[in-house]
């Protein structure tokens, strides 16, 4: 392929990013890319051009134990409270730092959560307090059938009191909802959480104003 | 949405990148934090099997450290680099057990919970940025579907013929034209 011929170059440059450039074809230009810095610049351009496209796809949350491979692999040492432990333990080393990584990728148990399931049973969200009790991460675990042009409101259920809104429900992967102190007060007391239909943004009275879709019983460690 | 990815966090992208070129371990922490949601909706998009997509992002993150200093801003954004760098592990992946099992059906656990059908893709557009949406919004639909069909599932040709049901001749010339025309909306 002569490079002198921008339209062709600049084709094989967009299927080779698209990835409709396969095979033998496909290999030789990723070699050819590598070389050339001129070729290279051509993908680049193309692969920010489609980049937007990317974000069109929904965002979903990994487990924790992938960080923890990938830390394995780039060869990242245990932090280095662990690191000086382990050493100190001479001949047990090998054992006590093994012991040490297991605790360390350990999630401790949350002091509050709640899954929140769909009439059938398929859990949905996933809602946890962080320990401090200063924030509250939803994770989603099922498929959601976000409705249309309106939102999901979490709502603490404290007993002989008004429901006190949490913040929104992801559609998909993770949010973390900082607490104020009400919020807190109310999740303290509260044994449920509920989670009502409102309009975009939340409910405008900060009491819920649509269908109460899903109830969910807290659980505390 | 705190995890929410979006073009918006470009800037804070390359600081993190910068750092990781140099060995800054807390910085690539933060860029997996801060970029792996999105990667991982790529992934299992093309995979579509959550294992082998978070198998495959283990390869990307991994690559992402080793390459960080080869990556030169002027050439293009950060956020681009990395999707890149994605989309090409899971093209191979791909590709590699389409080899090995010719045929064989794919296993759709783990579908991501957007999952939109080709007719609604322009419903989402509001998500992506401006001037690519009008764009591809100017395409002829035939166009814009196969383009965003093999970008977003890796298809090859022959793979977004047979997903919409039209002769493999007609797909490549969409794609070449539709192309051609992307490049020249977006460039004026």
């Amino acid at each position: 392929m002569k490079r002198n011929d921008p339209d062709i170059l600049d084709l094989l440059a967009a299927e080779y990013v698209l990835g409709t450039l396969a095979g033998g074809a496909r290999r030789r230009f990723a070699r050819w890319r590598d070389a050339d810095p001129f070729v290279d610049r051509r993908v680049r351009a193309w692969e920010d051009r489609l980049a937007a496209l990317a974000f069109r796809l929904p965002p979903v949350s990994p487990s924790p134990g992938v960080w923890v491979s990938i830390e394995r692999r780039i060869g990242f040492a245990p932090r280095g409270r662990w690191r000086a432990m382990a050493a100190a333990a001479g001949a047990i080393a090998v054992l006590a730092l093994g012991w040490l990584v297991w605790q360390e990728t350990r999630v401790a148990p949350p002091p509050a959560q709640a899954v929140i399931a769909d009439q059938a049973g398929a859990a949905l969200w996933r809602v946890e307090l962080a320990a401090d009790g200063g924030l509250i991460e939803v994770s989603t675990i099922g498929t959601v059938h976000y409705p249309d042009r309106r939102a999901l409101e979490l709502w603490a259920l404290p007993p002989d009191a008004a429901p006190v809104s949490l913040g929104l429900m992801p559609a998909s992967g993770r949010v973390r909802l900082a607490l104020d102190d009400r919020q807190r007060a109310a999740l303290g007391l509260a044994a449920n959480l509920a989670v009502s239909e409102e309009p975009p943004g939340g409910s405008p009275t900060g009491v819920p104003t649509g269908p109460v879709l899903y109830v969910a019983t807290i659980a505390r460690g | 949405m705190a995890e929410s990815a979006d073009l918006d966090s470009e800037p804070e992208v390359a600081r993190l990148l910068a750092a990781c070129a140099r060995q800054d371990r807390q910085a690539f922490q933060r860029l997996y934090d801060l970029t792996s949601p999105q990667l991982l909706g790529c992934l299992i998009r093309q995979l579509r099997n959550r294992a082998l997509a978070e198998d495959a992002l283990q390869d990307v993150f991994v690559q992402v450290w080793r390459r960080a200093a080869q990556f030169q801003r002027e050439r293009g954004s950060s956020w681009a680099w990395l999707i890149a760098i994605a989309r090409y592990r899971a093209i191979d992946l791909q590709r590699r057990e389409r080899r090995l099992v010719a045929g064989g059906d794919q296993e759709l656990e783990a579908m991501p919970a957007e999952e939109e059908s080709h007719d609604s893709l322009l419903a989402l557009g509001h998500r992506v940025t401006g001037a690519l949406n009008d764009c591809l919004n100017a395409l002829q639909p035939r166009q814009r579907d196969c383009i965003v069909l093999s970008y977003q599932h890796g298809m090859t040709h022959a793979e977004v013929a047979e997903s919409i049901g039209e002769p493999l001749g007609s797909v490549k010339s969409w794609i070449r034209r539709g192309l051609a025309a992307l490049r020249r909306c977006l460039e004026t």
